[in-house]
């Protein structure tokens, strides 16, 4: 099945801002990797090699969420260069922690506290944004950091001119396939329900609350899981902060909607 | 209150990262950028509870991200006065050693060592390192499993909490990491030989300020309550902020760092140099037979310190499994404290890492997060820039992009930085005129003119600071008179300070070049007859609003005569100045 | 069919013969909740466990197993997951569901895993008391009287033991010393008392025989619609519930050359992909919609088929729904008793 070199697809993966940690968790690939380097052409990989090139790429595969001007301009340059678009990690995803300021003024604020007013002569910040505010992306691979198993699986169709084929449902079937008891209805402030899955329900199988690391499900009911921990004796302010920690853009509308109603 | 975003300045996007600007036969410029975005991720722990902190930080970086979550756990625990149960610290011990050997391992045999074997990258270098590359995976994939095991998978796994562990490892799991440590032990002290043994080149070298924590009980480790400094200083973490005095630089969302002015570095090097007497068995041995006075002065032996510690950690691991067995699980320790202060401090693979917190009514109301590659960064640019101009100075100038690249490889930054980064720019045309531009424009400069009267070309700085004193420019002085007189820049730090000196580059006569001061402690051209000006009191805000305006002579023969081109390169700078 | 009497002491030397060649399976404690598990140390099967968290079926059909290996030369059946098994400490109502499992996966469509599993599995049942989830009089699930080898009625000092079948009856041959074949009409009585006292356990109940009828007449009624908002498509109530099967499969491709595995997974039509079809065009879209399906196919469509519910009263949905949405709440809501439930308390919240 393995086609000849010249047949092989370019492949190249980015990094924009974030804690690299879904190109680490492709180097933590250990027995694949070397397999991955010859089943495809690896043309730009930051981490792993220092020959890197931007040329023309059947799939580009980025990683971070777009914060500074320079990013953004690599980013459109890469999708110019690349035929798929595939986003790793819940920073390209939905722009990760750093996303969380849903109010721009806000985010001014604090990068003023942080830097002053020192001119950054390098590249002009940004505030964080998922990379499909920029461009379109054709696949989305969830996670903080993305799956193992999902990553070689979809790396693996992507080869074969296949979609990624992912989990689409919440954290809560993968944790009950773990038979695990359920941390909700123990009073434990768990988003499982509004997590999408992939991560095989790590945290619930440490006895420990899944904190919404791989981002919203797409049919995340928030309503009723706000309600819900609002039930169990939560404050407003904790579950909203709760859900935003992790979402980056992808709650936004629902949290934004939330603003102004106390109690 | 001073912040930093975003650490692990990883990550250089194409050509990045370190830059040195060559005018001539001189280095002008070093610059090591961070081409990562600003996160604010401190700002982000603001407003929430402790237990969502420790979530969110180890986001920070990926490599990192156990010595993040154990960073920011010890100093939670400390604000909240937690005191957790010995088999608590024994299995974060296990955690933090299974990411020190991960991260090492991946740096020296993933990253280092292409280098000085010459290929591109790891999988080029399988082809003829074939059993090298394959036991360095199974050595890295191993400590990946002691990470999965203790945080629950490779990377931000959530199983440490402030009080302890969601889940305990059983006895199998702990038996089976064990025997496996044991069974390294051939390769790992290889390892240590190969890392030991490479020709590491003697380019740069030069003494630094080494800072690392220091461990309890006397003994190596890799993590403590204490900085203690090669100096054999110790500071307490609490005012941690003595030695790192971060500062935002234009040139990156990262922090920089100096003690006391001066750059310093932290890192597996820091550590073998602050405690390397006190590694037992056979790291010990390893580190008798091959320590050598040049690691405490060449940043590249940094790959070596790291394969010792990984020793160190196969060496530790079974003795904290014998010791875990013998004691029972324990349950998350509780606690009631809502305001409290806090800080914490760990070895992160690469160095230094401090996280400090308030807590107030049960939500953060302070952070501040100082990550190893920000402290390194001051030091990483002046190792730079010695390699740079010293190999310049050889006529080497083909060599420095490489060389920059290994040292900033050395400290490990972080690994997608490591992988590609070295830029070398040519200084523009008359690149003095726009530098002195900007000088003028942060605010009217103190000038000094540096020279012999009687040594012809060498009297210009001396005959321009008249000139300049004629057309009527105030705080312009001579050389003789700053000897007799207290410095007249004292207790004006936010003037520029600007030295005008003949100086032999070796250039064209009349050819002019404008440096920071500091660039001239470590440039074995220029002459050395400034360094009486650049007295220890001179701090570092001082010292960063200071520089040098050097004009090449023709001849500082005796005499009374300028050159030509002396002379009009003089008239152009009053030109300029007058401007 | 055959009844015997073991002695309590006698449980544990005949599980240690008859575990000697098979995997001992039996219910053990998972914080305050079951599970059934490997066991060796027969110590730890709780003998008065409620219900398990998942369902038996994941012995016969784990919730992810490896169906096929891929290589160049075609498929392979892969069927290294089963392998000997006894499951001991399995109540009534879960045998029931195994029965139903075997209408879909013995008749309707003959699935060669379960059918395998099946095959190498016994089933060794065992009395159990309801709590107060418990509702298996209502479906008449409480007892048993076949689709087990053995079946173990717990009487405080003995057992009494129904011999269900030819292999059970060779289990009890392994060892036939450590039971005893004569009842005393002590004995006798004690069961019947036993069985008195527990049908008057039970502490709720729900009409079944109106839910087929309520099902159609309420197809088009508001509740749907609440329930669909408070749904959070967790799909809990479906991966717990012991009658249900469907699943979904997975290409798990290797690279450089390797065989690839055809993986399946539990699927649940509760949620949204379940419904989804190629071209991206989803005809269940709304979790309303899914409900629907779910309660029609334990409450309606399951007992015009197969004259009765394929719901048996376990109570796993009602423990495991953090939303109250479960066959207890919404049976009362159709019957028009409106219960208190998170559902109904959320729908007051919102539209207030």
């Amino acid at each position: 099945m393995e086609k000849g070199s010249k047949e092989k697809l370019k492949i190249g993966i980015y990094e924009l801002t974030g804690c690299a940690g879904d190109a680490l968790l492709i180097l933590d690939c250990e027995k694949e990797l070397i397999d991955m380097f010859k089943a495809a052409d690896i043309q730009s990989f930051l981490m792993a090699k220092s020959d890197n090139i931007d040329g023309e790429l059947d799939v580009a595969l980025v990683e971070g969420s777009v914060s500074t001007e320079r990013e953004k301009e690599e980013l459109l340059d890469i999708r110019k260069r690349a035929k798929t678009v595939v986003a790793i990690g819940i920073c390209a995803c939905f722009g990760g922690i750093q996303a969380a300021f849903l109010d721009k003024k806000d985010w001014e604020k604090n990068f003023k506290k942080v830097y002053g007013d020192k001119k950054m002569t390098h590249t002009k910040p940004l505030q964080s944004k998922p990379i499909d505010a920029y461009i379109k992306v054709d696949y989305y691979l969830p996670g903080c950091p993305i799956g193992k198993e999902q990553f070689l699986s979809t790396f693996n169709r992507i080869l074969r001119g296949h979609p990624p084929e992912l989990y689409r449902f919440s954290v809560c079937v993968e944790c009950k396939w773990n038979e695990n008891d359920c941390l909700l209805n123990k009073g434990i402030p768990c988003l499982g329900p509004i997590t999408r899955a992939g991560c095989g329900s790590i945290c619930i199988n440490h006895n420990l609350p899944c904190v919404g690391c791989w981002g919203p499900v797409e049919e995340a009911n928030l309503t009723s899981e706000f309600h819900l921990l609002r039930e169990k004796g939560f404050d407003y302010d904790f579950i909203k902060k709760k859900m935003a920690n992790f979402s980056g853009t992808g709650m936004a509308d629902f949290l934004g909607e939330l603003k102004g109603e106390k109690k | 209150m001073k912040k930093i975003s975003v650490d692990h300045l990883a990550r250089v996007e194409g050509n990045g990262g370190i830059s040195a600007t060559i005018d001539g036969k001189i280095v002008t410029d070093v610059k090591f950028s961070i081409y990562e975005g600003p996160r604010l991720v401190e700002m982000l722990t603001l407003g929430k509870t402790p237990e969502e902190d420790v979530n969110i930080v180890p986001r920070i970086c990926a490599i990192c991200s156990i010595s993040h979550k154990y960073a920011a756990l010890r100093a939670m625990e400390n604000a909240l006065s937690v005191k957790v149960p010995a088999k608590v610290s024994l299995f974060r011990e296990l955690m933090h050693l299974g990411e020190m050997i991960e991260s090492h391992s991946l740096h020296i045999y993933y990253l280092a060592l292409p280098d000085y074997v010459g290929f591109p990258n790891v999988i080029a270098m399988a082809a003829k390192f074939d059993l090298e590359v394959k036991i360095a995976l199974e050595m890295k994939e191993f400590a990946n499993h002691i990470m999965k095991t203790a945080s629950g998978r490779y990377i931000h796994g959530e199983n440490p909490v402030i009080g302890g562990f969601g889940k305990f490892p059983s006895k199998e799991e702990l038996i089976w990491i064990k025997s496996r440590a044991i069974h390294f032990m051939p390769f790992v002290l290889k390892t240590v030989s190969l890392f030991c043994e490479l020709d590491y080149p003697d380019c740069p070298e030069e003494d630094t300020v080494f800072a690392c924590c220091n461990p309890d009980q006397n003994k190596y480790g890799i993590a403590g309550d204490e900085i203690i400094l090669s100096t054999g200083e110790a500071i307490n973490k609490e005012d941690y902020k003595s030695l790192t005095n971060e500062f935002v630089v234009s040139h990156s969302y990262a922090k920089h760092s100096r003690y006391k002015g001066e750059p310093y570095s932290v890192g597996a090097l820091a550590r073998v140099n602050n405690l390397g007497e006190k590694l037992k068995g056979e790291a010990g041995k390893m580190y008798k037979k091959y320590f050598n006075p040049r690691w405490k002065k060449n940043p590249l032996f940094n790959n070596a310190a790291q394969a010792l510690e990984i020793l160190y950690a196969f060496e530790r691991i079974p003795k904290i499994i014998d010791k875990m067995r013998q004691l029972p699980a324990p349950a998350i320790v509780l606690y009631k404290k809502k305001d409290g202060k806090g800080t914490g401090i760990v070895e992160a693979p690469r160095g230094l890492l401090i996280h400090s917190y308030e807590i107030s009514g049960g939500l953060i109301s302070y952070t501040d997060i100082i990550t190893p590659t920000a402290q390194n960064a001051e030091d990483i640019e002046r190792y730079c820039y010695i390699a740079a101009q010293k190999l310049l100075d050889k006529g080497k100038e083909s060599k420095i992009r490489d060389r920059m690249d290994l040292v900033v490889r050395a400290y490990d930054p972080c690994i997608s930085c490591s992988a590609h980064m070295a830029e070398i720019k040519k200084a523009p045309l008359d690149d003095w005129r726009t530098k002195l531009d900007g000088i003028i424009k942060k605010g009217l400069p103190i000038f000094v003119g540096i020279g012999r009267g009687n040594r012809s070309d060498d009297r210009a700085g001396l005959e321009l600071a008249l000139e300049l004193r004629k057309q009527g420019v105030t705080d312009v002085w001579l050389e003789s008179e700053i000897i007799e007189v207290e410095a007249p820049w004292k207790n004006k730090p936010h003037r520029p300070l600007v030295f005008i000196d003949a100086l032999d580059f070796k250039e064209k006569p009349g050819k002019m070049i404008l440096l920071p001061l500091h660039y001239i402690f470590s440039n074995t051209v220029l002459s050395h007859k400034l360094l009486p000006f650049i007295s220890s009191d001179m701090g570092y805000e001082r010292l960063k609003n200071s520089f040098v305006l050097g004009i090449q002579p023709e001849s500082i023969e005796e005499g009374m005569k300028i050159s030509e081109p002396v002379r009009q390169a003089l008239e152009k700078v009053l030109k300029q100045i007058m401007n | 069919m055959r009844i015997i009497k073991l002695k309590k002491d006698n449980l544990f030397p005949f599980l240690e013969v008859i575990s000697e060649e098979a995997d001992l399976w039996a219910p053990v404690k998972k914080g305050d909740k079951h599970v059934f598990k490997v066991v060796d140390d027969f110590s730890q099967i709780e003998m008065n466990s409620t219900r398990t968290i998942l369902p038996p079926r994941k012995i016969f059909l784990p919730p992810t197993f490896d169906m096929f290996s891929v290589s160049e030369e075609g498929y392979k059946e892969d069927f290294s997951h089963i392998t000997k098994k006894i499951l001991f400490g399995i109540h009534p109502c879960d045998i029931h569901g195994l029965l139903i499992l075997d209408n879909f996966y013995k008749q309707a469509y003959l699935d060669p895993y379960y059918l395998e599993a099946r095959k190498n599995t016994l089933i060794l049942g065992l009395s159990c008391w309801p709590d107060e989830y418990c509702f298996a009089k209502s479906t008449n699930t409480h007892i048993i009287e076949e689709g087990f080898d053995l079946f173990f009625t717990y009487l405080k000092d003995f057992f009494l033991v129904w011999i269900g079948s030819s292999q059970g009856d060779d289990l009890v041959r392994l060892k036939p010393e450590l039971f005893d074949e004569k009842l005393t009409d002590k004995d006798i009585q004690t069961y019947l008392n036993w069985q008195a006292e527990r049908d008057k356990a039970y502490k709720w109940d729900l009409n079944f025989t109106a839910m087929p009828d309520l099902m159609e007449l309420k197809y088009g009624d508001p509740l749907w619609e609440k329930l669909g908002d408070t749904c959070l498509a967790c799909g809990s109530c479906t991966n717990v519930c012991p009658t249900c099967g469907c699943y979904n499969i997975m290409d798990k491709q290797f690279l450089g050359g390797k065989d690839g595995k055809i993986m399946r997974h539990w699927d649940a039509c509760t949620l949204e992909e379940y419904s989804e079809v190629a071209g991206g065009e989803n005809f269940r879209k709304k979790r309303s919609d899914r409900l629907k399906l779910w309660y029609t196919h334990k409450l309606q469509a399951f007992i015009s088929k197969y004259g009765k519910p394929s719901c048996v009263g376990c109570g796993r949905c009602i423990v495991a729904c953090p939303v109250d949405i479960n066959v207890r709440t919404v049976g009362k809501a159709l019957l028009g008793e409106e219960e208190d439930a998170f559902w109904i308390r959320l729908n007051k919240e919102v539209t207030k």
